[in-house]
């Protein structure tokens, strides 16, 4: 297939101070896990970019000395000679497939904790980080000011040794520089802080130091914030920015421009719960409307057209992506060869955000269940290797995530045919429903990728409305069966908080509902509506914010301090919060039910059982925990035994995605997806072991 | 050189591709015969006498309505009475009824679902599609002195002005029916809406995934201010009643807004709609057939539009 | 029964530009076929006993769309050996002998094939057997000596039509919900012998493609680009514009 000629401005090559890109698509800095003491991991990693066509890609936020330290979050290093090495592995790679490698020099302040390092570190006032709330940082004086300054003109060396092409001086996300410039952070009263030369100072001399210690050689790039969304005391675009983008346009040799702080960065990654793609490009245009050099930035960007509407416009001259390079490596490729629908869409869940802001795993993703093991398990996205037993039948029971996913790969792995049978009239299983929440339309398309791709392979054939029981899967005639039957929210209140089933709940009640009888079944619910929600993730405030939409008086309840706590790390809690206040979602905390009937529930402080309270409501919605729909495979393997399926002739019985154990639908995905390439190992229920990236010790040589 | 056109009836009314035929068979520049083959062919001979028509060749037969026994008879024996060049049938239900029946007994030359045609010296050219209408093609007809064309509708305008046809007979002697008419049955359910009188339509097809989704696009079309009509296959899915069917085997539409989210446009989908005023396609793939056909165009998904056309009404 | 030629998005011409490049083929059951075939099996098993014979005109490769039919659980199939692509006048011809010798009560056939759309064949088949037909069908009771075949007229409209039997229908989509083939049914149709048979005299085409070419783009449609957002806004002032 050829490219499309409407694409063709985003392969043409474009200059950034003394190199030259060779298309438009750059990988913004963005963090993986892996840092730069997990050199085989993240070399692999930004390499699968380049390979994909990325004409530039960078590394994570890196640290250019031990007091700029996030531990427990992983950033990349360049602290000295030993993370030239491991992080020149990198460049060396990304050199391999004609891309530019770019470092992110930064320095934390007191959003670094240091917690590995215990270093204190600097910054223009001293006011706890509002990210990190017990760090402090020690006062800048002069001597601080020049000494810090020093450490990015050293690991600019170092970067340039490395082999990096580019190199930042990064003060987004509200980090050194980007403090100095806004008084939020700086409240100085010498020649630092107060007007806004001041204020600029330290960025524009530390610009003009990096630039001539290594300007030559490496382009030199800045990551702006150009709105905080703090008001005055934040940085703003007209007032900070647009100035600061005039003084120092001369030195700079290409601009990254985003938007938002450190403490609501989901302004900057937005979840496309609340944001569309393309959010940030007013900035982004305000910006190239003062500046002489190019401009890149971020948006979530999944569809060429509004990446090319971005140039044309004026907005951007280099498509930046971060979310939608790790769903899909390739899109650079696919766009180019004009297989616009083979491009894995991001779906902005930000759950590959979600593991740094835990801090330590490393990067996972919904839609590409290879993100991550592109070193640790040799996958590739797009290379499949045929399976040694393709002679064979597939059976999968259940279409949903895992289902599909695991029908896709079988099917690139050449698997002789594969059947995906569905009970319901289409693919999707629990994604049909999930996207149906309020703001969450791009989740779907997990489904319509995979349903795509499925319809283009011919051996693999998806058969909807077909309810297969035991005895159906037992003749299908499958060499290999795999059962992905999905899971369920249970239906009588059984909870991790009691473990044990809540008195009174019960489903099948017309007062009470699971979060399926409502999407699914379209169970009403009454006017006053409680929500138990002991999930902790999107279920419980989704319906809250469904119903509460729909005119319900709702009252969401958790034995949790917060709601939906992992929404934190997915950066969606602040608006979700704003969005559930203002449709006057009763929020409650630490209380976990302690019996239930039509009309009323009580329930118990989760740290004082003796204080009860009684709740009265027309309906309940059980969001305590889900089950697995195990019951076909028990059948099979209980009932109809391994003996009987073997007879049959299937030689190989699994069962994967939430019918195994209810989990995020990125495990799902992964589950179906590492079963598939594993299809031919010798015990495929197994994962093999992956490489593990550590420092093994040679015992004797270190007891000598 | 003649052409003879078979002309296609309903409940006394002719249907609009036998004036289409007439327009086809003015390309050709010969003289052009009409059969109508009623009960009361007299009856009906007003409808095709239009500009063009040199005859109309009344045959009557038992029959009020279509039987493909009576057809196959009556049209094979006035080839034989008036040795036409060309038959010009049109790509219908009732052309398929007879139509390839009689070319394959006659073995005269054949060719359906044409929508271009002309002499290219003494021969016949016309053109068709293959491919799942993917790619055209000219197709001849060496050896065939005689052949048999099915016309596309809406390939051409229907014929109009008045005609001065001269009126003639043919005694058919018809022997028997076996495949016989024995009543209509309208499809629609009382009281449901006829999507013909519709000034704004919003049409959906396959896109639209699943049958949940059409409660989204009813609602839509209902902010809107739009009749629901969809394509064929959420027809065939049972999802939507054939009255809401735009196509050629559901209903042709004219309005003056015609808005086609997520339909990629099958021939027979753009049948029915194609002359509508202003035509807006919304599809995911560029390539959709339905571009061709449509005004204004958008490369995108159909839920998202969708999502910002409900923000906006 | 066909298997019709799927081509994708690219195509080439074969050298005299007469057909495309079999290169940029794929094959696949014909989508009218397989409601065709469930219709006949539904209607044997209704009866209780009876036989689905499938017939088909190809090559060797043609086979492979004629066992998703036995798989489905067609009883027997028969192929007509045939290299070319033939018109549908020939096809009939070629099909002619075969289903005379096969005495059925009823022939099948779907309206069209979705590859050549010419709903011809079937037409073509009944003229040269002297069969009664009904073209476009959408139900089917049978009954004694007759059958009741619904017609699905353009407009909605139905046709009611009482058939002599034996007798050759054109059966329409959505008739019926095809049912799927389980992988035990398909492994079994892989063993089935297909009955192949010569064709007799083909006769003349009724037709020959002098050149095959890709259709010409129209002037086509204005563009709207942008995102969702803009493209909503954009139709929204174009039907206020109309409607006005």
């Amino acid at each position: 297939m050829a490219r499309d000629p409407k694409h063709d401005i985003l392969f043409e090559p474009i200059q950034i101070g003394p190199k030259t890109m060779k298309n438009r698509f750059y990988q913004i800095p963005h963090c993986n896990g892996f840092g730069s003491e997990k050199p085989l991991n993240q070399a692999h990693f930004r390499a699968m970019k380049a390979e994909g066509g990325y004409a530039a890609v960078c590394t994570e936020y890196c640290s250019i000395h031990p007091e700029s330290d996030d531990t427990h979050r992983v950033s990349a290093r360049l602290w000295d000679d030993d993370d030239i090495k491991n992080l020149g592995l990198m460049c060396d790679m990304l050199h391999e497939h004609g891309a530019l490698a770019a470092a992110e020099l930064w320095y934390g302040g007191p959003h670094a904790p240091c917690m590995e390092t215990r270093c204190v570190p600097r910054a223009p006032s001293q006011i706890p980080s509002d990210f990190e709330h017990l760090t402090y940082p020690k006062e800048m004086d002069k001597d601080d000011i020049r000494e810090v300054q020093g450490f990015y003109v050293e690991a600019a060396k170092r970067a340039r040794e490395a082999g990096f092409d580019i190199v930042y001086v990064y003060g987004s996300h509200s980090y050194l520089p980007q403090q100095f410039l806004t008084p939020y952070y700086n409240r100085r009263t010498d020649e630092y802080g107060g007007s806004f030369e001041n204020r600029a100072r330290f960025w524009r001399e530390t610009i003009e130091q990096v630039r001539d210690a290594v300007g030559d050689d490496c382009a030199i790039a800045v990551r702006m914030s150009t709105d905080m969304f703090m008001g005055e005391a934040g940085t703003q675009l007209e007032r900070d920015c647009l100035p600061f983008v005039e003084l120092v346009d001369e030195i700079v040799d290409v601009w990254d421009i985003n938007v938002s702080g450190i403490s609501e960065w989901g302004e900057d990654a937005t979840p496309s719960r609340f944001y569309e793609s393309g959010r940030m490009l007013p900035w982004q245009k305000a910006v190239k409307g003062v500046s002489k050099k190019p401009v890149l930035g971020v948006g979530r960007f999944t569809s060429p057209d509004l990446m090319v509407e971005a140039i044309n416009d004026g907005a951007l001259d280099i498509i930046a992506t971060c979310r939608p390079s790790i769903s899909d490596p390739f899109l650079p490729k696919k766009i180019d060869e004009g297989r616009l629908d083979d491009i894995r869409e991001c779906i902005g869940c930000n759950i590959c955000i979600s593991r740094w802001e835990i801090g330590g795993p490393p990067v996972i993703c919904t839609q590409n269940a290879t993100a991550g093991e592109e070193y640790r398990r040799g996958w590739h996205p797009e290379k499949f290797e045929k399976a040694a037993n393709a002679d064979n039948d597939v059976l999968i029971v259940g279409a949903g995530p895992a289902g599909m996913e695991c029908a896709r790969v079988l099917g690139e792995r050449g698997m002789r045919r594969v059947h995906l049978v569905e009970s319901q009239d289409d693919m999707g299983g629990i994604m049909r429903w999930i996207p149906q929440f309020p703001g969450l339309g791009e989740w779907g398309r997990v489904v319509n990728y995979r349903k795509i791709q499925i319809d283009k392979m011919k051996n693999v054939e998806f058969i909807p409305n077909t309810r297969l029981d035991a005895n159906g899967v037992k003749s299908y005639g499958a060499e290999i069966v795999i059962v992905a039957t999905g899971g369920y929210w249970a239906t009588d209140g059984l909870n991790g908080c009691t473990h044990d089933t809540i008195p009174g709940a019960d489903a099948s009640q017309a007062w009470c509902a699971t979060p399926e009888q409502i999407m699914v079944e379209g169970k009403a619910v009454g006017d006053k509506v409680l929500i138990v929600d002991n999930d902790g993730y999107f279920t419980g405030v989704s319906l809250a914010e469904k119903l509460a939409e729909e005119g319900k008086q709702v009252t969401l309840m958790t034995h949790l301090g917060h709601i939906a706590p992992y929404m934190h790390f997915t950066l969606e809690a602040p608006n979700m919060h704003r969005k559930l206040h203002k449709l006057k979602v009763e929020i409650v905390t630490y209380q976990i039910p302690t019996e239930m009937a039509e009309g009323k529930v009580t329930s118990a402080h989760v740290y004082d059982e003796e204080h009860l309270t009684e709740w009265g409501v027309d309906s309940v919605v059980l969001v305590t925990q889900r089950r697995s729909n195990e019951a076909l495979y028990r059948e099979l393997k209980d009932s109809v035994g391994i003996d009987a399926l073997e007879s049959e002739g299937v030689t190989g019985f699994f069962r994967i995605g939430d019918c195994v154990a209810p989990r995020l639908v990125a495990d799902c995905i992964f589950d179906g997806h590492r079963l598939a390439r594993e299809i031919d190992s010798d015990n495929p229920e197994v994962p093999l072991p992956f490489k593990r990236e550590r420092h093994v010790v040679e015992r004797e040589a270190v007891l000598a | 050189m003649s052409v003879l056109i078979v002309t296609e009836h309903l409940r006394g009314q002719v249907r609009p591709i036998t004036l289409e035929l007439v327009s086809a068979a003015k390309e050709l520049e010969e003289e052009t015969s009409i059969a109508v083959i009623a009960k009361d062919p007299a009856a009906i001979a007003d409808q095709v006498d239009v500009e063009g028509v040199a005859e109309i060749v009344g045959v009557k037969v038992e029959q009020d309505e279509f039987e493909s026994d009576v057809y196959l008879q009556a049209v094979e024996q006035l080839i034989s009475d008036r040795s036409p060049d060309v038959v010009l049938v049109g790509f219908t239900v009732n052309g398929m009824g007879f139509a390839p029946a009689l070319a394959a007994k006659l073995g005269i030359g054949f060719a359906s679902d044409v929508f271009a045609l002309r002499r290219d010296g003494g021969d016949l050219v016309v053109e068709r599609s293959f491919y799942g209408s993917k790619v055209n093609a000219e197709v001849e007809f060496p050896g065939h002195k005689r052949v048999l064309l099915m016309i596309r509708p809406t390939s051409w305008a229907p014929a109009e002005g008045d005609g001065a046809a001269v009126e003639a007979g043919l005694e058919a002697s018809i022997s028997g029916s076996r495949a016989r008419h024995l009543d209509f049955q309208e499809v629609a359910a009382a009281g449901d809406v006829d999507i013909t009188t519709a000034d704004f339509l919003l049409s959906v097809g396959r896109g639209v995934g699943e049958k949940e989704n059409l409660g989204q696009f009813e609602g839509l079309a209902d902010k809107m201010g739009a009749t629901l009509s969809v394509s064929r296959p959420l027809v065939d899915q049972g999802w939507m009643p054939s009255s809401r069917q735009v196509g050629q085997s559901g209903k042709t539409v004219k309005p003056k807004v015609y808005l086609a989210l997520g339909i990629s446009g099958a021939v027979q989908h753009l049948a029915g709609m194609k002359t509508s005023g202003t035509i807006i396609a919304v599809n995911t793939d560029p390539e959709a057939a339905i571009f061709n056909v449509a005004h204004y165009g958008a490369v995108a998904d159909l839920f998202e539009v969708a999502e910002e056309l409900e923000k906006l009404y | 029964m066909k298997q019709v030629a799927v081509l994708g998005d690219e195509v080439e011409f074969t050298e005299d530009e007469r057909d495309v490049d079999p290169d940029y083929l794929d094959f696949a059951l014909n989508e009218w076929d397989s409601y065709a075939t469930e219709e006949a099996l539904r209607l044997v098993e209704a009866a209780g006993s009876g036989e689905v014979v499938v017939v088909s005109v190809g090559d060797e490769d043609a086979e492979d769309a004629m066992r998703r039919c036995l798989a489905m659980g067609a009883d027997r199939g028969i192929r007509v050996e045939a290299e070319a692509q033939l018109d549908p006048i020939q096809v009939a011809r070629a099909l002619a002998e075969v289903i005379q010798s096969e005495s059925p009560d009823l022939v099948f056939a779907g309206v069209q094939s979705s590859d050549s759309v010419q709903a011809a064949t079937g037409g073509a088949l009944a003229g040269l057997l002297d069969m009664p037909s009904v073209a476009v069908v959408t139900k089917i009771e049978l009954g004694d000596g007759k059958a009741t075949a619904n017609r699905e007229l353009e407009g909605g409209l139905v046709d009611v039509v009482e058939v002599d039997t034996p007798a050759l229908l054109t059966i329409q989509t959505g008739i019926n919900e095809p049912r799927y083939a389980t992988l035990r049914a398909i492994k079994q149709a892989e063993e089935k012998e297909i009955d192949v048979r010569q064709p007799g005299d083909l006769g003349e085409p009724g037709y020959r493609v002098r050149k095959m070419f890709v259709p010409p783009k129209g002037e086509g449609a204005e563009m709207l680009n942008g995102g969702a957002a803009e493209v909503a806004q954009r139709i929204k002032e174009i039907v206020q514009e109309r409607m006005a």
